[in-house]
């Protein structure tokens, strides 16, 4: 609701739901009701990167997933890439056993995150409306005016849960992957529980079901092109892991990054250099920073990760299934990268889809069942491990001295590289939708969230905030008017 | 009677002892559980932690260290003294920096699994939140000093071969401290480091780069609670 | 589920204060029970709906996560003056968790590694850190811990099933408990 303030009148809304984690927004209206501000602030700040100093290596894959609840496979596994390079074993070198291990738990949890976010958090929008009733617009009212929809959700996200059950060791917070390699193997009645299971929960229906969400999406997308084509649609760069071949790979490769228009601005990037690449800058009214391009500078070097960015980025899906989707999806936008945020959510639906047919293929190989499961190198001092989280790229840097304790460590989280452009799909509601309306009901603000939404924000994740990035900082007054400038380059 | 035999009750259970056993040790031979922490198989009692506290003839003594009288009652599983065990177990808690979502002893921690079984879900005391740094310059054996008890396990039971102490400690009351000589190479080497993680019942000894080696479920208390009969 | 008093709904809210939401997905993570779950609870506030505000007295409230910021301070309080029964849920909840271990290490420093000198984000709209982490029980009472890092969904079932009930969490079976 509208709070009233002397001068300007501000809008908050607080606390952004069906998103994870905390953020408010602010938006500040004139004496004409035209939007002059628009804010998304992440209130929250951890200090994880200083805390985890004097910890031992090994902790960090399990300590550090515990920034978030729904991805915490993303940072266990990330962690434990930068981890390999510490103990000398870098991650294509992993034994067979270790790498299908770890991206068997890897697809699982794509496929349990993209579920959950489209149908718990995302579809109560698209199934109910924008401007629904909100005591009906959430997963609840989805099981009761939808209760085959919802089930299907439920069981899908189960599945993916309890492959994430099997190569962890638990649900939430395993500890199945470790410096090296992996701690166990999948047994062959654990694999055929998966595999086989029942006739209601196994690898083949999740592909069936996962398409039919895909059916459900593309079915709202005809009766609404509007909405889901313009809807806080902006151009932007992306960037994304491809493998070597340009193939999307949302475990292990190089780092690509497009322009608007879908040309390179950097390709086959070993990401051990990435810190080369990216710098963060800081402002003084959210504990979040906004990395960008160096080559582009801040003002044009932002940039967008996640499942729109990774499908800007790749030339091909490497399963059939997903790959016909892609196919149909890149035709849509001509073969250009597509700027429209609501596209996030077909775009995370064919990585579903893609997750799925990976499961079910890395099921089948023995490799899961026997074999070596660790190696060990030649120490080294650092590492960077990087991987897609279900929301964008994730990079993890440690530096272990030779007493085995983390002396350093920075982490970018995919949300925090959206900074930029959830705050410009804010503004486009505010400007769009919001600016100049004498009445601002709660369906108006609802859409501000909607946008935000489309992102798959991981609020938790991003407010570690620590890190010796090269940053910028721009002091602004309370008008936006910019007072300073400093830059602080990697060297201090 | 035999010889060399000693009646008593527990909790109104006859027992039969062998002369010169402590109550610890005739209560397992007869399969009641007393709960133990500084305990440790073969070595001689130390009565630090208290938690195998009993009561005989209205007095509060360590069981571990008491030995058996002929017709001594002995009273263990009551509310009284579950109720006083669980506040000693607290006391640990909040004393010390026990973490066990990322504590790679969890699992396997004696201190846990007596939590488990006393059904400790939040102490009723102040957590203390100590800071204490590692001791980490040691090749093979990281000391997390915020994890210990206090137990004197490894002072008392890991010993170079020609049977000199490892370990020793220093200060006194809640401050003590575990402590060894760097410059002993039987002190440092990758065998004591891995002794001293197994008789450590908490992760304050932890054996350098074996960390989460042993999955969920296979670690020794998954498979089987504390106090279950061995 | 069963045992109830009577036909009404429990009216539940849940919270994430400084946690990191395994709290709630593990809540998800009853998978098919929340079908039987919606017969007899009502969401009130809660982050999976968009009830911002609290309308209402609520028979339960499950708080997840410790007090980093004020924030968290108001919200918990909120959630007291509002909950007949409010329950801490998971290790940070009850212990303070990860985001404790940052007890001890004054908050200047946690800035200062993180932004250059004269930088640290200040503004009415973001709140501020507190000294330390503090559980939840240290700033409001609370009727009852489950805890787990995250809890296990059987276990969060189990303690919905006895709230539903009426009964005390004092009841729980204690097989589904887990400290890690």
């Amino acid at each position: 609701m509208p709070s009233v303030k002397s001068g300007t009148r501000k809008i908050t809304i607080e606390p952004v739901t069906r998103v994870e984690g905390h953020g408010k927004v602010t938006i500040k209206l004139d004496e004409n009701n035209k939007v002059i501000q628009s804010r998304f602030h992440i209130v929250e700040f951890r200090g994880f990167e200083r805390f985890i100093q004097g910890r031992p290596y090994w902790e960090a894959p399990v300590l550090v997933q515990r920034l978030c609840g729904i991805c915490p496979v993303s940072h266990h596994l990330c962690a434990s890439k930068a981890m390999d390079v510490i103990v000398g074993v870098p991650s294509d070198s992993l034994t067979p056993t270790a790498d299908k291990m770890r991206r068997l738990m890897h697809y699982g949890q794509f496929f349990q995150s993209h579920v959950l976010h489209f149908f718990h958090l995302a579809s109560p929008d698209l199934l109910f409306g924008v401007n629904s009733d909100p005591l009906k617009r959430n997963i609840i009212g989805v099981i009761q005016a939808f209760p085959e929809i919802a089930k299907k959700a439920v069981l899908m996200r189960k599945f993916g849960q309890e492959v994430i059950h099997l190569t962890a060791g638990k649900k939430i917070h395993g500890t199945g992957a470790i410096p090296g390699g992996v701690n166990k193997h999948l047994t062959s009645a654990e694999r055929d529980e998966l595999l086989v299971g029942t006739p209601e929960l196994n690898a083949d229906i999740m592909v069936a079901w996962i398409q039919e969400g895909l059916a459900l999406f593309k079915d709202y997308h005809l009766k609404n092109k509007e909405f889901i084509d313009g809807f806080a649609a902006f151009p932007s760069n992306y960037m994304s892991l491809v493998r070597k071949d340009g193939a999307l790979d949302l475990y292990h490769g190089v780092l690509r990054a497009v322009d608007p228009e879908g040309k390179k601005i950097f390709d086959q990037v070993d990401y051990q250099n990435y810190a080369d690449y990216i710098s963060e800058e800081v402002r003084s009214w959210t504990y979040m920073k906004f990395p960008y391009f160096q080559s582009l500078g801040m003002e044009k070097g932002w940039y967008r990760v996640g499942p729109l960015a990774r499908l800007n980025t790749c030339d091909f899906i490497p399963t059939p299934l997903a790959q016909k989707e892609f196919e149909q999806y890149k035709a849509y936008s001509k073969g250009k990268p597509s700027g429209s945020s609501m596209h996030m959510h077909w775009a995370r639906l064919i990585e579903a889809l893609h997750a799925a047919e990976k499961i079910r293929e890395l099921l089948n190989d023995p490799d899961l069942i026997s074999g070596e499961l660790v190696k060990t190198g030649v120490r080294m001092g650092e590492g960077v491990g990087l991987l897609e989280a279900p929301r964008g790229t994730l990079f993890h840097h440690y530096r272990v001295d030779p007493n085995d304790q983390i002396t350093m460590c920075n982490l970018i989280v995919s949300t925090t590289s959206n900074n930029e452009g959830m705050n410009r799909a804010v503004s486009w509601v505010a400007e769009n939708v919001i600016s100049g309306q004498r009445e601002i009901p709660e369906g108006m603000l609802n859409q501000v969230e909607v946008a935000i939404r489309a992102y798959d924000p991981c609020l938790s994740c991003a407010t570690h905030a620590v890190g010796q990035m090269p940053l910028e900082v721009v002091l602004e007054d309370r008008d936006g008017m910019v007072l300073d400038r400093k830059v602080k380059n990697s060297n201090g | 009677m035999e010889q060399g035999h000693v009646n008593l009750t527990i909790d109104g259970k006859e027992i039969l002892a062998k002369d010169g056993q402590t109550i610890v040790q005739a209560a397992r031979d007869n399969g009641i559980f007393v709960p133990t922490l500084c305990d440790f198989r073969s070595l001689n009692p130390a009565g630090t932690c208290r938690i195998c506290t009993v009561k005989v003839a209205g007095r509060f003594v360590p069981s571990c260290t008491t030995p058996v009288s002929y017709g001594m009652v002995v009273e263990n599983e009551t509310a009284e003294l579950t109720d006083l065990r669980r506040a000693l177990i607290e006391m640990l808690f909040v004393e010390g920096n026990h973490m066990c979502p990322s504590c790679e002893k969890s699992g396997n921690c004696e201190l846990q699994a007596l939590a488990h079984r006393y059904r400790i879900v939040v102490p009723r005391f102040p957590f203390l939140f100590p800071v204490q740094k590692v001791e980490a310059r040691l090749q093979h054996l990281f000391i997390e000093h915020k994890r210990c008890i206090q137990c004197l396990r490894c002072v008392r039971g890991v010993k170079a071969k020609d049977g000199h102490d490892i370990f020793g400690f220093i200060r006194r009351g809640s401050d003590v401290r575990i402590a060894l000589d760097v410059n002993d190479p039987d002190a440092v080497s990758e065998e004591t480091a891995k002794k001293a993680m197994e008789i450590c019942p908490v992760g304050a000894l932890i054996q350098k780069r074996v960390g989460f080696k042993v999955p969920i479920g296979q670690r020794k208390f998954d498979r089987k609670p504390e106090g279950s009969p061995s | 589920m069963s045992g109830q008093r009577s036909n009404k709904k429990i009216i539940l809210a849940t919270t994430s204060l400084a946690g990191c939401f395994g709290c709630h997905m593990s809540l998800l993570d009853i998978d098919e029970r929340i079908l039987k779950l919606v017969e007899v609870v009502e969401f009130d506030k809660s982050p999976i709906d968009d009830i911002k505000e609290f309308s209402r007295m609520c028979d339960v409230g499950l708080v997840e996560g410790g007090c980093c910021n004020s924030e968290n301070v108001r919200v918990l309080r909120d959630f007291r003056r509002h909950c007949k029964i409010l329950i801490s849920v998971g290790a940070c909840a009850i212990t303070g968790g990860l985001p404790a271990m940052r007890n001890g290490i004054p908050v200047s420093e946690l800035f200062e590694a993180a932004f250059p000198a004269g930088s640290i984000p200040n503004d009415e709209e973001i709140p501020m850190l507190l000294d330390r982490v503090y559980p939840c029980h240290e700033i409001v009472k609370i009727d009852g811990f489950l805890p787990g890092c995250p809890p296990r969904a059987d276990l969060l079932w189990e303690a919905l099933n006895l709230l539903v009930a009426g009964k005390s969490l004092s009841e729980l079976s204690f097989e589904n408990v887990r400290y890690d």
